[in-house]
């Protein structure tokens, strides 16, 4: 049912597809199903309708930049507003600090307690780890043996009931590391007691950040949660873990808006090494039920299906109009064109400026042109003489000139592909470079 | 623990009251306009009275003229009267974390109840309104499950297997329950089959001791399947009542992972299969709920940390979308804080009117 929703999602997109005038309907349908797309992954709903309320608005007031459709205009409205949610990266430097580890029961705080120890290590840091839960049965078992797989001191005792005596005698011992990871027991907004136990931890610890640990799966009340924890203790970044599930982590983005903080890891899995830095374009997509922020920002990689361009006809030379209107409808769905081609690796290559000069209006008259073709024209337009000219015309209700047009813009297309295979050494990869482009970030 | 989702329902169902009785007030406007004689059911003396001395009759209030319309008229609710409303109430169960699939059954069933039916109206419009609800929540929670009443009642040992992804709280509703059973007089074995995450023995052998439950426990990175089977054999020359099985936490898109509990569940022939899933999870509930119970099965549900919130919308997304009875709630971490899942008193609660 998943699925549903975000497919339901891409045909609101769909139908912005090709529109170059702003479509008040389209636009709505798209915030209603953009909503269920961001409740259905935990988003805070209230934030869900403040987020949905802006992207209607920017939508339908700010004028498309020249030369970008009416979809990407919205989608990168879409985009940016969640972008502006979860960009605050959180710095991580490689100095000496003190890490305050806080979340609700089970969330993940002493795994990647030991996960952050390994990464800040790797990065050739000396770390040490204190177990400041003096509650959870085995929680100082739990830590001190991950710990010692990594080789990483441990302060605990499982006999001593006092969170904050442990942890003093903790960054005595563990002076001599520049980094230190205080875990805590878990603990909920409800608990004064315990809300009261970290802010004193935070006090002694004088920690450099205290980082919010959220379970992807967490719902509606993360935003609560995250304030009462943010009010405690300030925090300065959320850890997502259990992203290796199929929870999209809306509530933890809703604590990321509530704390204003920003991301710093995310958690991927059980062992020590399963530690991510946060990547916004893919948690995005995540978040929308859409495969990628590929298929999100339109310049999709399956806008250009392999099935659709035959890029190996096309490097051997064999470049017919049937493959030049794939092309354009594959590029057309990807963005601006001009846009495109500046980001592919070609070097300096001047490349004609009538390139993209393509309109999705004029791709639907060369459809139309291309349908009162015969197979064979399709396929080598060099038949085309000008009595063919002439009925393809009058087929298409076109006029000559049109055609002509057209059989300009193939062969400027044709000879671009020549350039291009020019200057790839012959090893020239359609897929690879649109991969590349829509990899980058 | 539904505190929250109770106000906000009471709040919704207020709205979704006035709004009928706006349906139903308005015709009564008409039909003082057109006089109000074709009408031959006795009206009350106060619709009676001749407007040539309004000055001096106590007006009609609202409750008066609603009082003549449930004698003499039937109810026919549009789905216009009630979609402002419905979509408050969608709202209000989207918030209290019943995953949006979930929500669409429970609103779509509501208003089906409602839309386009004639009603005398008997009772109050209020009542009109929390019976649907009612019913929707009923029908989504089913009947809760009484697990006493089911150990009594089957051959011991009777064995409990537990599952559920990670950290949501097995390993302390296992000790909870045991608690809770041994109080009943039933005599309990655990078995430590989380040989997997660091600490997990040493977990589960804290509580087992601190209760006085025997356990069973291999050495970390050992089979878990082996364990159970262990823990069952024990239980069998013991005549000890009851098994409860712990499990590692896994999650249920990891096929590897999965085939296991399938080896556990082939090797100890659990009677229960208890699903544990946390109070506060969002939409992920029902997507997870439903692959333990299509891989592994699911006979009863516990739902824990329900102390951390005042809502609860995941005890009904688990039950509508997987149709398995909720046994236990879990409210703390302390033995005694669980308690078991009364259905009919949670959506009475729920509504106000418990
Ligand atoms: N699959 C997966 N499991 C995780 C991840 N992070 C933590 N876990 C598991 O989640 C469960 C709970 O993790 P803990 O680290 O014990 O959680 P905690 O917050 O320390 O728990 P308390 O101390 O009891 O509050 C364990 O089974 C972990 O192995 C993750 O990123 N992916
Ligand atoms: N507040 C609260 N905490 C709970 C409740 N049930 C369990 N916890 C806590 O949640 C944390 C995780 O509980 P566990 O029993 O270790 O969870 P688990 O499912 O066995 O975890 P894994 O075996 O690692 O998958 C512990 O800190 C428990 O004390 C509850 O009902 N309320
Ligand atoms: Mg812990
Ligand atoms: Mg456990």
């Amino acid at each position: 049912m998943l699925d549903g929703l975000s497919s339901s999602l891409k045909d609101a997109l769909k139908k912005l597809a090709g529109k170059t005038v702003i479509d008040r309907a389209a636009v709505d349908e798209l915030v209603k199903d953009l909503q269920r797309a961001l409740i259905s992954s935990d988003v805070n709903v209230k934030l869900v309708m403040e987020l949905s309320k802006s992207v209607r608005t920017r939508s339908l007031e700010e004028e498309p930049p020249k030369g970008m459709t009416v979809r990407e205009h919205v989608l990168r409205i879409v985009y940016q507003e969640l972008v502006r949610l979860v960009w605050a990266s959180t710095d991580v430097k490689l100095e000496p600090q003190t890490i305050l580890m806080a979340g609700l029961q089970g969330s993940g705080k002493t795994t990647t307690t030991a996960k952050l120890a390994r990464f800040f290590q790797k990065k050739g840091m000396k770390v040490g780890v204190i177990c400041a839960d003096t509650f959870r049965p085995g929680a100082f078992d739990q830590i001190s043996t991950l710990c010692t797989k990594i080789h990483v001191p441990c302060y605990g005792n499982p006999q001593e009931k006092d969170a904050l005596k442990i942890t003093r005698e903790g960054l005595a011992a563990l002076k001599e590391q520049e980094l230190i990871i205080v875990d805590t027991q878990g603990r909920h907004a409800l608990e004064a007691d315990l809300i009261r136990e970290i802010i004193d931890l935070n006090l002694l610890t004088k920690a450099t950040h205290r980082w919010l640990v959220i379970d992807a799966a967490l719902g509606q009340m993360a935003s609560e949660q995250a304030r009462r924890f943010h009010e405690a203790i300030n925090i300065d970044g959320v850890i997502i873990t259990k992203m290796d599930g199929t929870a999209k982590g809306g509530g933890a983005l809703s604590a990321v808006a509530e704390t204003r903080s920003g991301i710093a890891f995310i958690g991927s899995g059980e062992t020590i090494e399963d530690l991510e830095r946060f990547d916004p374009d893919g948690f995005i997509s995540r978040l929308l039920g859409m495969g990628d922020l590929k298929a999100l920002m339109e310049k999709a990689n399956e806008a250009i299906r392999p099935e659709d361009v035959n890029v190996d006809a096309m490097m051997k030379g064999k470049f017919t109009l049937r493959d030049m209107y794939k092309q354009l409808e594959a590029l057309n769905k990807m963005g601006p064109l001009k846009q495109i081609m500046g980001m592919l690796p070609l070097g300096n290559m001047e490349l004609p400026e009538g390139v993209y000069d393509v309109t999705s209006t004029k791709m639907v008259r060369y459809r139309i042109i291309m349908d009162s073709m015969t197979p064979g024209e399709l396929d080598d337009p060099s038949l085309i003489n000008s009595s063919r000219m002439q009925r393809i015309a009058h087929g298409a209700g076109a006029s000559p000139d049109e055609v002509r047009e057209l059989l300009k813009y193939y062969k400027m297309m044709q000879r671009t592909l020549k350039g291009l295979r020019g200057a790839s050494g012959g090893k020239f990869n359609m897929q690879r470079l649109m991969k590349r482009f829509s990899g980058m970030q | 623990m539904f505190g929250g989702l109770r106000e906000k329902l009471q709040a919704a169902r207020s709205r979704l009251g006035s709004s009928i009785q706006t349906v139903i007030t308005s015709p009564a406007a008409d039909a003082e306009k057109t006089g109000a004689s074709n009408t031959s059911a006795p009206a009350p003396e106060k619709q009676s009275v001749p407007p040539v001395t309004p000055e001096i009759t106590v007006k009609p209030t609202i409750v008066d003229k609603f009082k003549v319309l449930l004698i003499e008229r039937e109810l026919i609710v549009s789905e216009k009267d009630v979609s402002d409303a419905l979509s408050e109430l969608e709202m209000t169960l989207l918030e209290s974390d019943v995953a949006l699939p979930v929500t669409d059954a429970i609103i779509a069933h509501v208003k089906k109840s409602l839309v386009g039916k004639h009603r005398k109206i008997g009772e109050s419009v209020d009542s009109l309104v929390v019976g649907a609800l009612r019913d929707a929540l009923l029908d989504v929670l089913g009947s809760g499950f009484d697990l006493q009443a089911y150990i009594r009642s089957h051959p011991r040992p009777v064995k409990i297997l537990f599952t559920g992804v990670n950290g949501t709280g097995k390993t302390t509703t296992v000790a909870k329950i045991g608690s809770y059973l041994k109080k009943q007089g039933f005599s309990v074995v655990i078995g430590a089959g989380d040989t997997y995450r660091a600490g997990a023995i040493e977990q589960i052998g804290v509580h087992a001791e601190r209760l006085g439950i025997k356990i069973i426990q291999h050495p970390e990175g050992g089979d878990p399947s082996a364990v159970l089977f262990d823990t069952v054999q024990y239980a069998t020359s013991h005549k000890i009542d009851v098994v409860l099985a712990d499990t590692a936490g896994r999650f249920h898109n990891k096929a590897n992972l999965m085939s296991q509990l399938d080896k556990i569940k082939r090797v100890m022939k659990p009677d229960l299969v208890v699903y544990v899933d946390e109070a506060v999870a969002g939409n992920d509930a029902v997507t997870r709920a439903a692959e333990f119970d299509k891989t592994v099965g699911a006979d009863a549900v516990v739902l824990t940390k329900a102390d951390m919130d005042s809502r609860g919308g995941a005890a009904i997304s688990i039950a509508h979308t997987i149709g398995k009875p909720l046994m236990f709630i879990g409210t703390g971490q302390s033995y005694d804080d669980i308690a078991p899942f009364e259905p009919a008193g949670v959506v009475g609660e729920l509504l106000g009117d418990a």
